[in-house]
């Protein structure tokens, strides 16, 4: 009797073994705030349910930079998460090194979405020799939140789409207050994250440039006179004007902070900060577009879902990439607030233009679109970046003049642009 | 004899286990990343020969000369002050008084606190305008420096970050001050030398040993413990004026994909770091922990 029982159990247990469908594991890497990770828990949830046979790992490290050195570590272990968000500015290395699986083919084949369903613009930035690499997730500018409340309180009319330079430095010297007597100003009208990124646009605005050549940059053409006009103009903001906090009031309290407290107008910023700035209930905010000089110009950005060469079930993992990039996965992250849709359908549609949901702007990132333009994305590019932004934050300070500074970021930065440059 | 050959294979294989681990996880490891430094290797395609190329690419590097300087200015001023807390704290509460027990305990609590939560602390106490350092000397009418924010305030800030973590030094001078007889310092008292006297002849010779020990120790500790503060406090600036040596190699590796380079940067910082201590063994005439 014994014998029998035990062997029914073995049998009972072997057969429920087999009718258990062998679940595959998808990693999956992410960087961004908590309103974020939940949108993506969301995301992998949804996916989980349509596609019994896979389980997704995901992985959420909040902080960009933290996600950059964690994503080399482990393409140096050769072991990367299967699928990995990655910025259009640094795929650079990955791509020169063939380290990222090629996903125009399957995008080619995929019933679910074509290259045509996506914004161009989103597209174009994560192309490697003429190759789509990876599929963006979201397509982004530059744009400016400001407070209403402030904008009330000073009399001043809300941003127009087609304010001009001249409007913008009038608003934020306006909206520049000291409130205590002390002669520092306590609220200011401006602030953003002095760096090579947000000083690109107002180049560009100016007819400058940043580079000689955005797909095979040789050398910065900071030095130009419209980039140097541009860059002086912006300097001037917090140097001359004092519309921007300084350098000890930024390290007191950053920019950001001060906005979402209230104490400044306006804060530049991409699409990023709307998670965060929905949680804001002390005033009313909304945003406008950059203003315009000689042309209207933002930068673009973006992120994408890449797929590491060393990835083993390609396949199912194309299957996650291409759930994540359908109406139905970008329906779920839009809806945290975090992205403008690179899907023109998803972008275009209430999950992104919802009228019930801060900013009520939302279709200025839409209209932006066509004057969107990206920062080169080549192998040495992150370090002529961050070398060029530290010489700019170095003049905006007042801690050097402004051609001295643009002279070293130019020299400093010579070694990681043009071919011979191998990291 | 016999007891003595059992005593030595007891002590080797009580020792196995450091030494394996010891093998595994440093000296391998090292081993492995200076041979990096004569290669290109970014962690994504096959390690290629390059020879001595990322030795001289160093050697013109602007960041590489700057995070070098860093370092050792860091390590000359730190050192020399942290060593002087740590005594002069040891000396103040060597004897029993009341109140004892709770300053030592004091002096160490700060050790105690995880690096990182003592980065973010220090952030908090440097804030140039509601920090509550500033705070204070504005209300003694002194000057409130913008400490982290100007380059040449940064470093120093760092260094006087690092005077509050001496615990350690604290703790074995205590104990150095408790292993010199008493009797020694009647004798002196007798003969008629002053406190001063005694202090000079008697209790820094004694103590020597324990203070060349504790310069060593700090050395060592110094180069890399700028990371943390670097990392959390400064991000290396403002204008690279916090960027001390092992941050670059961390950024050149892990930012830059540049294993090769950043070996070779490390290799530079154990060189140093042994120059430094041959220097001060040159100095000084003895290592510190031999025992007479």
């Amino acid at each position: 009797m014994k014998r029998v029982m035990l062997t029914l159990i073995v049998a009972v247990l072997l057969a429920s073994c087999s009718s258990l469908p062998a679940q595959e594991k998808i990693t999956f890497m992410v960087f961004g705030d908590l309103a974020e990770l939940e949108a993506y828990r969301k995301l992998v949830a949804a996916f989980e349910a349509g596609h019994p046979e896979a389980r997704v790992e995901l992985t959420h490290i909040p902080d960009q930079a933290d996600y950059r050195k964690r994503l080399a570590a482990d393409f140096a272990a050769g072991s990367p998460a299967d699928v990995v968000l990655l910025n259009y500015r640094r795929i650079g290395p990955y791509a020169a090194k063939g380290a990222l699986q090629p996903l125009g083919p399957y995008l080619e084949e995929s019933g679910v979405t074509s290259v045509e369903d996506f914004y161009p613009e989103a597209i174009e930035p994560f192309k490697w020799q003429g190759q789509v690499l990876c599929i963006p997730q979201n397509l982004s500018s530059l744009v400016v939140y400001y407070n209403k409340d402030l904008f009330n309180q000073a009399g001043l009319p809300y941003p127009e789409d087609d304010w001009t330079w001249e409007n913008f430095l009038a608003a934020a010297q306006r909206l520049t207050r000291d409130l205590d007597g002390d002669i520092r100003p306590d609220q200011h009208g401006l602030g953003f994250e002095v760096s090579l990124a947000r000083f690109a646009p107002f180049i560009w605005q100016n007819g400058g440039e940043v580079v000689n050549n955005t797909f095979a940059p040789v050398r910065l053409a900071l030095d130009r006179p419209q980039s140097l006009d541009a860059i002086s103009w912006l300097i001037a903001l917090q140097t001359k004007h004092h519309a921007v906090p300084d350098a000890e009031q930024e390290a007191a309290e950053d920019s950001e902070s001060r906005f979402l407290n209230g104490r400044l107008a306006m804060y530049l910023n991409s699409r990023r900060g709307v998670p965060t700035y929905r949680q804001i209930t002390a005033f009313d905010w909304d945003i406008a577009p950059l203003p315009r000089k000689v042309r209207t110009a933002s930068l673009v950005h973006a992120d994408a879902y890449c797929m590491p060469a060393s990835v083993k079930n390609k396949d199912l993992v194309w299957k996650f990439i291409e759930f994540a990039n359908s109406v139905e996965g970008q329906t779920i992250v839009a809806a945290s607030g975090r992205i403008v849709p690179s899907l023109k359908s998803v972008a275009e549609s209430p999950a992104f233009l919802d009228p019930q949901q801060k900013p009520l702007n939302s279709r200025v990132f839409l209209e932006m679109i066509p004057h969107l333009r990206a920062l080169p994305s080549t192998a040495g590019w992150v370090d002529a970046e961050e070398l060029a932004t530290a010489e700019l934050q170095r003049a905006f300070y007042g801690q050097a003049g402004i051609e001295e500074a643009v002279q070293s970021a130019i020299l400093l930065a010579q070694p990681y642009l043009g071919d011979a440059y191998a990291p | 004899m016999g007891s003595r050959w059992d005593y030595q294979r007891k002590s080797a294989l009580l020792l196995l286990p450091y030494l394996i681990g010891a093998f595994f996880l440093v000296g391998l490891p090292l081993i492995l990343s200076l041979a990096v430094s004569f290669f290109t290797y970014d962690g994504l395609s096959a390690p290629t020969w390059v020879g001595l190329a990322n030795f001289r690419e160093i050697a013109f590097d602007p960041l590489f000369r700057v995070a070098l300087v860093n370092s050792l200015t860091f390590i000359y001023l730190a050192v020399p002050l942290r060593l002087l807390a740590a005594l002069g704290l040891a000396l103040l509460l060597s004897r029993p008084r009341p109140g004892t027990g709770l300053y030592r305990a004091l002096v160490f609590l700060p050790t105690v606190v995880p690096e990182i939560a003592y980065a973010l602390l220090w952030l908090w106490i440097l804030n140039p305008l509601y920090g509550p350092l500033n705070q204070i000397l504005r209300l003694l009418g002194l000057a409130a420096p913008a400490w982290l924010v100007n380059p040449e305030t940064a470093l120093p800030a760092l260094v006087m970050m690092s005077l509050f973590t001496i615990g350690e030094g604290f703790v074995i001078l205590l104990a150095a001050l408790k292993s010199i007889p008493t009797e020694v310092y009647d004798a002196a008292w007798v003969d008629g030398s002053g406190r001063w006297q005694a202090f000079t002849h008697i209790t820094l010779p004694l103590l020597k040993p324990w203070l060349v020990l504790l310069i060593f120790r700090d050395v060592i500790f110094t180069f890399q413990t700028t990371f943390t503060p670097a990392y959390i406090m400064t991000g290396g600036g403002p204008y690279f004026a916090t960027l001390f040596l092992p941050m670059l190699v961390f950024e050149e590796a892990f930012d830059r994909l540049r294993f090769g380079v950043g070996s070779v940067m490390m290799l530079c910082m154990i060189l140093f770091t042994l120059g430094l201590l041959v220097l001060l063994f040159a100095i000084f005439q003895e290592w510190g922990y031999e025992e007479v």
